[in-house]
């Protein structure tokens, strides 16, 4: 461990390193080989006889349909998040009120409330506003994201320098083009990385959509892979396993999109009391 | 912040306000739902039956229960173990142990390793209770690959040591989050400083607590602050791995209040242990963010 | 940010108007659990093919399942039929969640076929709100490879309490690992009360006065502590903490049944307390591939429970539950809500079912049909159901019912019988109040 600017590993390092990654990875062996195995038993064991069957079926008819469920369901809240979130962490940044950022803080520690404690008044409100749909959870996550995401928001808005909106104010531009063309550009590593937390976690989202959907056709993957447990039947390891991998990937997939932005992000994550 | 708004502002009010309405209304949902558990904690409101409809204002009654019976402290201190084991300690001491290594190197190794911790942390919840719970089991990895070459009888850790699996899991899937946060923490200490130490004839170990640590506090607080109140209140994971078994051994306060409010449909109850949760993870808040403030 | 919001608004933008058909709800709706589809699809797709309405219907993962059904009936966002667990009906009725069918039914020509005692799981306050899709017996399943290396004699009839241990024992010490599987803890829910604790408890002491219960019915007044409970409790001390006939982690497998049924496949269990569709269930209860019966019977074998072994004692115990469909009382269209309720219990769809699943006929119709009577194992299993019993299915069972298999949980944590039963006491008080309790010594 140290503390130098120099690009090279020492090989203890390296082997230590190398270490850490196989330690990390290895629990995965059991999905790969289960996923490749036309016979898999849910037994860690090496594939009886390799075939892509498993993927197949993971792709195909309503996995398929949960699929673009999931995608729809992802991208919307993400999307809905940073547009809900943007505004109002730029006028949270600018504008002066007093003891903005107590109240601020108190909405971070009301979120902190488990989710499973208001999943009831949720649900009456939903359904009461007749949004027990895709669109309902897209709402309910993004009010439940809005605490950290406006705080973090408008933390990275606080380091976008004054003086050059004020610049751009003096050319003549408007607020929407100062907006467009300094804030947002300068502020667009954080807004990813708030997007791509928002993504991963309605990604993974299973209680919503469990008691939100009102027909099959808008399960998403996380619901369809509990009914792949097939509780009161044989489990089908190879297609629980392959079905597995398909639902990964995408958040994956958008990690790596979004991966040079992470590290100037999360720069903007630290906490100003 | 300075008092008088900006000129670019200044014209735009109504715009700014209008931006940022959707959000103020979402918000007060939120403070909606928060104050209807607050408000029914002191009743003995229930899913279903007769106490659906027909529910009374209780008091402090079901307060009271959250210390007199059993449920509540016991799951609080495996709450407390389970966030402190696998968030305080775990996500956050990997995290920065690797975050220091992989500090300004590039290439293949550096793509790999974060690569590989990024894995852990973007596969679905349930996904990963299958893996941890394949790993952990008697035909698994750890005993085929560790325990048994040893020559050990293969360990049924799911019966013996849930709580450990389970907080290995937890670190498992969340360091990633502790590494993005130090690596871009670490990145943005000036090269000058650590340099001049070097020149004063600093060891690596002393540069790292006397230069480092104390500029990137506030970041470690900031990690400190997430990751507990996140932990604190996760549920997926365990939910599915273990379902707070064996016995009790796993049953996190999530998982508590998740059965009183809907297995045993006690709401009321149920809303009476959100609360707690949420005064004990707002005082934990506190104590960060004056931790945060301190050096002013 | 431009790539990310452009990549994402695109497509959200162009979904939203695909979001919106879905929120209009067909003429009827149904929402039933993944493993009782092979009866429910049928019924719907007859039903849309007779009347050209279309269906909507939810199929759900298991997992999650009673949850949702409470809370959908609660907000009144129920579809219009609901497949649930018989032990729901008595509570969601009590909160006038359900609508009684007595008055359709009477109207319906294939009513008269049901058998009368087994409606009472699906009634409350003498009105049918639900029907019954199966009944069920409770016993004690064994592989009968791992009994004969244990040299055990077959077929087993174990006649008290200590010949199941002593059992168990012996498959232990040949190496089996779950050598006795008797659900317990709050993870395997209505499976802990109905195939643990209530069968033991039936048999740990005399019928008087219902001493061998959950409830007094005469008096409708909850046990709180008793002999009987004590007796049971200590067997699952028995079992778990003190002889350590199986690991207590089974009952928190990520999914506890299909580890269960993955382990008796590889002979793994020795004997599996559990109920009369296990028949089907061990290998795929939607009966897909399901071996041939000849084929089934060389693997398994059942016996009943026996009681605990005293002479006041049950020589065997049983106890019933089962699902049920009903109907909502948001449900719009009644009639029609109806005619899909019938049509999935019409003559042909439900007895093929019943007789393809080995379930428990509860029509006369069916079980007096020459394939139910020619089929071996449920003549067997329908002797057994002759002195059986049903649960304590009156408001507030949902909350016994938890407390009981807490209190389970406990006593697999090594918590004692005496503080174990004191907890779950003074739980039920706080619920039902000090006089809805009562304590036999």
């Amino acid at each position: 461990m140290t503390i130098n600017s120099d690009q090279k590993h020492t090989p203890m390092a390296t082997l230590a390193l190398v270490f850490v990654a196989i330690i990390w990875i290895s629990p995965f062996s059991w999905l790969f080989v289960n996923a490749v195995d036309t016979q898999a038993t849910g037994e860690l064991r090496w594939p009886q006889s390799i075939g892509i069957g498993n993927f197949v079926s993971a792709m195909s008819g309503s996995a398929a349909q949960q699929f673009m469920n999931s995608m729809i369901l992802a991208l919307g809240t993400a999307t809905m998040t940073i547009v809900v979130a943007a505004g109002a962490a730029y006028f949270l940044s600018r504008v002066y009120i007093p003891g903005k950022t107590t109240i601020l803080w108190a909405l971070v520690v009301m979120r902190m409330m488990p989710t499973n404690g208001v999943l009831v008044p949720i649900y009456f409100t939903a359904e009461k506003s007749g949004l027990l749909n895709p669109l309902g959870v897209m709402i309910a996550l993004t009010i439940l994201n809005l605490p950290f995401t406006l705080l973090l928001l408008k933390n990275f808005f606080d380091t976008v320098p004054l003086e050059l909106e004020e610049a751009a104010h003096v050319e003549g531009a408007s607020l929407w083009e100062i907006l467009r063309h300094v804030v947002l550009p300068l502020s667009r590593a954080g807004i990813a990385v708030v997007w791509f937390f928002s993504f991963t976690s309605a990604w993974n989202e299973f209680l919503f959509p469990l008691i939100f959907s009102r027909t099959d056709s808008v399960f998403p993957m996380s619901m369809g892979l509990y009914s792949a447990f097939g509780e009161h039947g044989a489990i089908q390891y190879g297609f629980l396993a392959a079905y597995s991998i398909v639902y990964a990937i995408p958040a994956i997939g958008v990690y790596f999109l979004l991966r040079r932005n992470m590290n100037t992000g999360f720069a903007g994550v630290g906490v100003k009391g | 912040m300075r008092k008088k708004i900006n000129p670019w502002l200044a014209g735009n009010i109504p715009l700014l306000v209008a931006v940022a309405l959707p959000a103020a209304l979402f918000l007060s949902v939120l403070v909606y739902f928060a104050g209807w558990a607050i408000t029914f904690s002191f009743t003995d409101l229930e899913t279903i039956g007769r106490k659906s409809v027909n529910w009374d204002w209780v008091g402090l009654k079901n307060y009271i229960r959250l210390f007199t019976r059993q449920g509540f402290l016991q799951s609080l201190w495996v709450t407390v173990i389970f966030t402190f084991f696998s968030a305080v300690i775990g996500q956050t001491i990997i995290g920065f142990l690797l975050a220091v290594a992989l500090r300004g190197k590039r290439g293949l190794l550096k793509t790999t390793v974060e690569v590989s911790i990024m894995l852990g942390w973007l596969l679905p919840d349930i996904v990963a209770a299958f893996l941890w719970s394949a790993s952990a089991s008697q035909t698994g990895l750890i005993n085929r690959v560790i325990i048994e070459p040893l020559g050990f009888a293969p360990i049924n850790f799911m019966n013996d040591y849930a709580l450990v699996v389970v907080i290995i899991a937890n670190t498992w899937k969340g360091s990633a989050w502790s590494y993005l946060l130090f690596s871009a923490a670490l990145d943005a200490v000036p090269k000058e400083i650590i340099e001049a130490a070097k020149v004063d004839g600093t060891t690596p170990i002393q540069r790292l607590w006397k230069v480092v640590i104390p500029m990137i506090r506030p970041h470690i607080a900031t990690n400190m602050l997430f990751i507990t109140i996140w932990t604190f209140t996760y549920f997926p994971l365990i939910y599915a791995l273990t379902g707070g078994g064996p016995g009790n051994d796993t049953n996190v306060l999530a998982i508590f209040l998740y059965q009183t409010s809907f297995d045993v449909h006690r709401l009321g109850y149920g809303s009476a242990i959100s609360v707690a949760m949420l005064l004990i993870v707002g005082a934990l808040s506190i104590f960060y963010l004056r931790l945060l403030k301190e050096p002013k | 940010m431009k790539k990310p919001t452009v990549l994402a608004l695109l497509p959200s933008l162009a979904l939203a108007g695909s979001l919106m058909p879905s929120v209009a709800m067909a003429d009827v709706s149904i929402m039933y659990p993944e493993f009782i589809t092979a009866l429910v699809k049928p019924g719907i797709e007859a039903y849309e093919a007779n009347t050209g309405i279309k269906v909507n219907a939810v199929k759900m993962p298991t997992v999650g399942y009673e949850q949702r059904v409470a809370v959908d009936l609660a907000a009144g966002t129920a579809p219009d039929i609901v497949v649930m667990d018989s032990f729901m009906v008595a509570e969601l009725a009590s909160a006038n969640y359900l609508h009684p069918l007595d008055a359709q039914l009477k109207g319906w020509d294939q009513y008269k076929y049901y058998i009368k005692s087994l409606l009472s799981v699906a009634s409350y306050d003498d009105k049918v709100y639900a029907l019954p899709t199966d009944t069920d017996v409770r016993m004690l399943w064994y592989d009968k490879s791992v009994m004969k290396k244990a040299g055990i004699a077959l077929p087993w009839s174990p006649k008290s309490w200590d010949d199941v241990l002593a059992a168990s024992e012996k498959i232990k010490a040949q190496g089996v690992p779950y050598s006795f599987v008797l659900p317990a803890g709050t993870k395997r829910a209505e499976a802990t009360t109905m195939q643990g604790v209530y069968m033991a408890l039936l048999g740990a002491d005399t019928p008087k006065d219902d001493r061998n219960r959950l409830r007094n019915r005469k008096e409708g007044k909850w046990i709180g502590d008793s002999p009987a409970l004590r007796r049971t409790l200590e067997l699952y001390r028995q079992v778990y903490v003190e002889k350590q006939l199986t690991p207590a982690s089974i009952n928190y497998e990520t999914n506890v049944d299909a580890f269960v049924r993955t382990a008796i496949t590889k002979h793994q269990v020795g004997i599996l307390a559990s109920g009369s569709w296990e028949f089907s269930c061990i290998w795929d209860c939607n009966g897909v591939n399901l071996p041939s019966v000849e084929e089934r019977n060389a693997v398994l074998g059942w016996a009943p429970w026996p009681g605990m072994g005293r002479a006041d004692t049950l020589k065997t115990t049983n106890i019933s539950g089962g699902w049920t469909i009903g109907m909502a009382q948001s449900a719009k269209d009644k009639k029609e809500a109806f005619k899909l309720l019938t049509t999935i219990f019409d003559h042909g769809n439900f007895s093929e079912w019943t007789v393809a699943e080995h379930r428990m006929g509860v029509r006369t119709d069916i079980t007096e049909s020459p394939e139910y009577t020619q089929d071996a194992y449920l003549a067997k299993a329908t002797k057994l159901a002759e002195n059986t019993t049903s649960r304590d299915t009156f408001p507030g069972y949902n909350v016994v019912t938890q407390l009981i298999q807490q209190a389970t949980g406990n006593i697999l944590d090594g918590m004692s019988v005496d503080d174990a039963i004191t907890e779950y006491k003074e739980s039920l008080i706080d619920e039902f109040g000090e006089d809805q309790v009562i304590v036999y010594k």
